[in-house]
């Protein structure tokens, strides 16, 4: 594994083909467990019936990439938006939507699964926020998973 | 050995008292267990040794059973690790463990009100029958009930782990249906003897929630279960506020009369 020095540990360069030519990779078809549309945190309606009582992931963009097992070890059964905290625009919208989940989707629990770089942590800040918003208490976990694909650390909030 | 880990741990015992000391040793109180139906595979799960703790039990106990043939335990491929650094993390568990705390903090006074206990007295009285209603509203209606009607219904009722759970919460009731006569007769004895029990029971009983059972409970229980775990204590707890706020208060005023328990004793 090949690191380079840069300012940002969020987009510091990492090789690690060699590692993951190591590791086996699953054959077979693994079937997707996506079971709605949209999934971008800013297209979704909060209130869409597939969230209503629902495990709800929040997952970072980068996620879904990183963890093999994805599909069948987290999607499975969960509904979902995604979104980037580093990048996207309009996050105060964000902080609405998953406070909308929460009150008047009334999920059953929320799942946020970021990647370990630091500036990831700023999607749980958000939930955070919308937790402390709203008028109804869910548990909240979080995911933290490692840019090798193992998962880093899993807490409830 | 496999039949060993099939067998139930109370006649392995008894066979081999010196396979209870093995089990000691690593924290595993089989002996004092007033079930011990628990097969030895379960208890394995049930306890969650680092896979070289779970190997060095089995070998001691292989030893005792047969001392002379060399039998060799393989070491359990370790399991995910729980990345938490906690026990017991979950919302509605944690919950629980807080009220736990909470009756232990009435538990810890008991010792000192005792000694001053005197059931001819109108304040004796008082004091005894404030404490059983501590007990049964707030140890058993408030938290008891959520454990039986809610927690417990999501496993199978007929493990034993759980049947020595709620064998526990009938011996308490049993404590305290007897400590309530002896008040009546102002039996000072009598009440002293049951509340001296009663806090025993108790004591244990959440040692072993707080340090296997909900442990244990943490790692099977999925996402969904936690979620409605969460929502279902919410609606339990909500028509008992009064309960709570007053069981607050009686504990503010025990430890005001007792002050402060030994420590280690309150939380
Ligand atoms: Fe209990
Ligand atoms: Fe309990």
């Amino acid at each position: 594994m090949k690191e380079h020095a840069h300012n940002c540990p969020g987009s510091m360069m990492m090789d690690r083909r060699k590692d993951s030519d190591a590791a086996e990779a699953g054959t077979g078809k693994v079937r997707s467990q996506l079971q709605q549309w949209p999934i971008q945190l800013h297209l979704i309606g909060p209130t869409a019936p597939y969230y209503q009582g629902a495990d709800v992931l929040l997952v970072a963009d980068c996620v879904a990439y990183a963890l093999g097992g994805f599909h069948p070890e987290y999607l499975k059964g969960k509904s979902i938006a995604i979104a980037c905290p580093k990048l996207d625009e309009g996050q105060d919208v964000y902080v609405e939507k998953i406070k909308a989940w929460i009150d008047d989707a009334k999920i059953n629990t929320l799942t946020v699964m970021i990647m370990e770089v630091p500036c990831c942590m700023g999607l749980s800040a958000i939930a955070e926020r919308a937790l402390a918003a709203a008028s109804r208490k869910v548990p909240v976990k979080r995911i933290v998973v490692g840019l090798d694909g193992e998962i880093r650390k899993e807490e409830w909030l | 050995m496999d039949k060993i880990m099939r067998g139930r741990i109370k006649e392995l015992i008894a066979r081999h008292p010196k396979v209870g000391d093995a089990l000691a040793e690593f924290g595993v109180a089989c002996v004092t267990c007033a079930v011990g139906t628990c097969l030895l595979k379960d208890i394995l799960e049930i306890h969650h040794l680092s896979p070289e703790d779970e190997q060095r039990m089995l070998t001691r106990i292989a030893e005792i059973v047969y001392p002379n043939r060399q039998v060799v335990i393989p070491l359990r491929k370790s399991q995910p690790e729980q990345k938490t650094g906690k026990l017991i993390n979950s919302p509605p568990l944690l919950k629980l463990v807080a009220e736990h705390a909470m009756i232990k903090r009435v538990l810890a006074r008991i010792p000192d009100m005792l000694r001053k206990l005197d059931l001819d007295t109108v304040e004796g009285r008082q004091l005894a029958l404030a404490s059983v209603d501590f007990i049964r509203s707030f140890a058993d209606k408030y938290h008891h009930a959520k454990e039986e009607d809610i927690l417990f219904k999501c496993f199978d009722g007929n493990l034993d782990i759980i049947k020595v759970m709620l064998d526990d919460h009938e011996t308490g009731r049993a404590h305290v249906r007897a400590i309530r006569e002896a008040v009546e007769r102002r039996d000072t004895v009598a009440a002293v003897k049951h509340l001296k029990g009663y806090q025993k029971l108790l004591m244990e009983h959440i040692r072993k929630e707080d340090e296997v059972l909900y442990p244990w409970m943490d790692r099977q229980l999925s996402v969904t279960q936690i979620g409605r775990l969460f929502s279902e204590f919410a609606a339990a707890d909500a028509p008992l506020a009064e309960t709570r706020r007053r069981s607050e208060e009686f504990i503010s005023m025990l430890e005001q009369r007792f002050g402060d328990a030994e420590p280690g004793q309150s939380r």
